[in-house]
């Protein structure tokens, strides 16, 4: 299938330009669950170049509600290897390398990530992920809990720290709430942002888009 | 005027999105949640601060930017012209 059709419609909207800037991009998706799935699908459905996959979890019942790329037939399936299976049926050209590590203290980010979406569920990975990555990245932070959500791009070693940013928050005791519609929301804000930074134009640069799921209310903080 | 922006689940107990204090000279952030909270009709303060009146971890608290942990926490003066933000973030992913 010739990419000029493949990728037709999204080629309409913003050019040929973009779309073999994509095809040569390269993102590391940390934590491939209710974000990150969806992320990694409309990713691959874009046509990116190269998705490094972050994970360790395995699929369970309570995953199926949000996390799009897996189904029943997967329970008990190692979260990686079931999406690079699915992801690799989306779109075969795309390369995928999976990193089957926790995101701890000794993380570090391989050489050619540049752009790296933030789908963790807890701040401590998502503080060992931000200090692996490398002088100038970019990355791109999601969060969700019951129906508030949040995106931020952050550049290491020119925005403040996602770390500084989030001092004082803790984790919560209890399992937290995430629907599948909230969860698909604040993946398809995080893609945008994503395409958006690959085409060298983040619009939440050191900008929180924060995304009010109940009265369908969005708004900024600047940080 | 002091200008105290409510984010995420406390504008949605607020019912508004920010809220304007004239300056007072010499005030902390803790005095001025204080003197906010008199002002609202709704007590918010259980959700920011526990007994002895100490942040409660959840939300960021933020004066131009900064979230106040690196500043002087709630010891952290405000003056005219002043941005406080109230964000609790979403955790999970």
């Amino acid at each position: 299938m010739p990419a000029a059709e493949r990728y037709n419609r999204q080629i309409l909207h913003w050019g040929q330009k973009r779309q073999q800037r994509l095809e040569t991009a390269t993102v590391l998706i940390a934590g491939v669950g209710g974000l990150g799935a969806t992320v990694g699908q409309l990713l691959v459905r874009a046509g990116i170049g190269k998705l490094y996959l972050v994970d360790t979890g395995r699929i369970d019942w309570p995953d199926l509600n949000r996390q799009l790329l897996y189904t029943e037939a997967d329970i008990g399936q190692t979260k990686l290897e079931v999406a690079r299976q699915t992801l690799q049926q989306i779109n075969a050209n795309v390369k995928i390398e999976l990193l089957p590590t926790r995101i701890d203290h000794t993380f570090q980010a391989p050489a050619d990530v540049a752009i790296i979406a933030d789908c963790l569920d807890n701040y401590t990975s998502r503080f060992d992920l931000e200090a692996g990555l490398s002088t100038d990245s970019f990355l791109v932070h999601g969060g969700i809990e019951g129906d508030q959500g949040q995106v931020l791009t952050l550049q290491k070693g020119k925005s403040q720290s996602l770390a500084d940013i989030f001092t004082g928050t803790r984790q919560p005791p209890d399992v937290i709430p995430v629907t599948g519609a909230g969860a698909t929301i604040l993946a398809g804000f995080m893609v945008n942002e994503l395409f958006n930074t690959i085409f060298g134009q983040p619009q939440l640069l050191n900008r929180f888009l924060i995304v009010g799921l109940s009265d369908l209310h969005l708004t900024f903080l600047d940080v | 005027m002091i200008n105290i922006q409510f984010y995420s689940l406390l504008r949605l107990l607020l019912k508004r999105e920010k809220f304007e204090l004239p300056a007072v000279v010499n005030e902390t952030v803790g005095q001025l949640l204080q003197r906010l909270q008199q002002q609202l009709a709704t007590p918010f303060l259980q959700k920011l601060l526990d007994d002895q009146g100490t942040p409660i971890p959840g939300t960021i608290i933020m004066v131009n930017r900064r979230n106040i942990h690196h500043l002087e926490q709630l010891e952290t003066q405000v003056q005219d012209g002043d941005v406080v933000a109230l964000f609790p973030p979403g955790a999970g992913g």
